[in-house]
């Protein structure tokens, strides 16, 4: 079972790839189909899921988490949680 | 849209040079290959499992959160059939709610609270307790957190709490100290089971947790585990997810 540490780039608040639009982002609810709302530092919410890593490491996510977020592309107010940092 | 195999065990899904859709397969300790797939749409989903599962041997597995139907509904369209449920317990701490403080500790019974268990006979226990597990029901029917390590890797006593039963260290909890503090896993001998030990050892644990200010921690129990959902489903411990295995043979 891998440890949950930092997989990704610490520091980083904003890159834009071309895997997409990543944000640092804050949990602030935890819905019951499985996403989550992220609060953006900019004040923007995102309705984001998780994804497919961390569900397969087991690696819950929940209230006031601080979370890596990738927006879509094709829509700015879904995203797809990335990663969870430790603090 | 194109499908293109990046790595051995990695595919991206490119519309325009971007990536909208990732794919990757994963073997984990256990021997067992598991699936991810994140894709923004049903359609690219779909179009990166045609690339991905002819390529990889069988069996497959996969895990998606029960609530995720749409998920869950992608792996099924790709033939994946439901092989297990796990569910995460929240586990209140208060021995008025647990009922946990009127336990009696079985005869000869003690405990060691984390930190307190001496490395060696820790290791010991861990050894014995794995070795049963593989003679028993197996690796792949343990949550995802009971999997065994490579030889050699040393324990953390402060991730542990230890049951000693006349001087031998007989039962352990292991505790991932995150901000909810998660029950990864609780384990007794072979021999010394139903005698009310594991249920010691979880009073003294969460009676510990209560003490400190935490009132609610988390334990990921296997559905198939019928010992660990009537002990948590009896200290007042209520299943607020679930986890599906799916398995493509």
């Amino acid at each position: 079972m891998p440890e949950r540490g930092d997989q990704h780039e610490k520091g980083k608040t904003m890159a834009h790839t071309t895997n997409g639009i990543e944000v640092e982002g804050r949990v602030v609810e935890c819905l019951r189909n499985a996403t989550f709302r992220v609060e953006l530092p900019n004040g923007h919410l995102v309705l984001a899921h998780i994804s497919g890593k961390i569900r397969r490491n087991y690696i819950k996510i929940v209230l006031q988490d601080r979370v890596l977020v990738e927006l879509s592309p094709y829509d700015l107010t879904r995203g797809r949680i990335l990663f969870r940092y430790r603090t | 849209m194109t499908i293109n195999r990046v790595a051995q065990r990695h595919w991206h899904a490119l519309d325009d040079d971007r990536v909208v859709g990732r794919g990757e397969a994963f073997r984990r300790p256990d021997r067992r290959i598991f699936l991810s797939i994140d894709a923004w749409h049903g359609a690219v989903f779909d179009q990166l499992a045609t690339v991905m599962l002819p390529d990889l041997p069988r069996p497959l597995f996969t895990v998606v959160d029960e609530a995720d139907h749409e998920l869950t509904s992608h792996w099924r369209r790709a033939g994946f059939q439901i092989r297990g449920r796990e569910y995460e317990y929240r586990v209140p701490t208060d021995p008025r709610l647990t009922g946990l403080s009127a336990a009696p500790l079985p005869p000869g019974l003690t405990t060691l609270g984390f930190g307190a268990a001496a490395p060696e006979p820790l290791g010991a226990l861990d050894r014995v307790i794995r070795a049963e597990i593989e003679a028993g029901v197996g690796w792949q029917q343990m949550p995802a957190e009971v999997m065994h390590r490579p030889d050699g890797t040393a324990l953390d006593p402060s991730r542990f709490a230890v049951a000693v039963h006349r001087g031998d260290y007989v039962a352990l909890l292991r505790l991932t100290p995150v901000r909810q503090p998660r029950i990864g896993l609780i384990a007794v001998t072979a021999d010394l089971r139903r005698r009310g030990i594991a249920r010691a050892l979880l009073a003294s644990v969460l009676g510990s947790l209560h003490r400190s200010g935490i009132p609610i921690a988390s334990a990921d129990v296997n559905e198939s585990n019928t010992a660990a959902v009537a002990l948590f489903d009896g200290i007042g411990a209520v299943p607020q997810s679930s986890n599906l295995e799916l398995v493509l043979r």
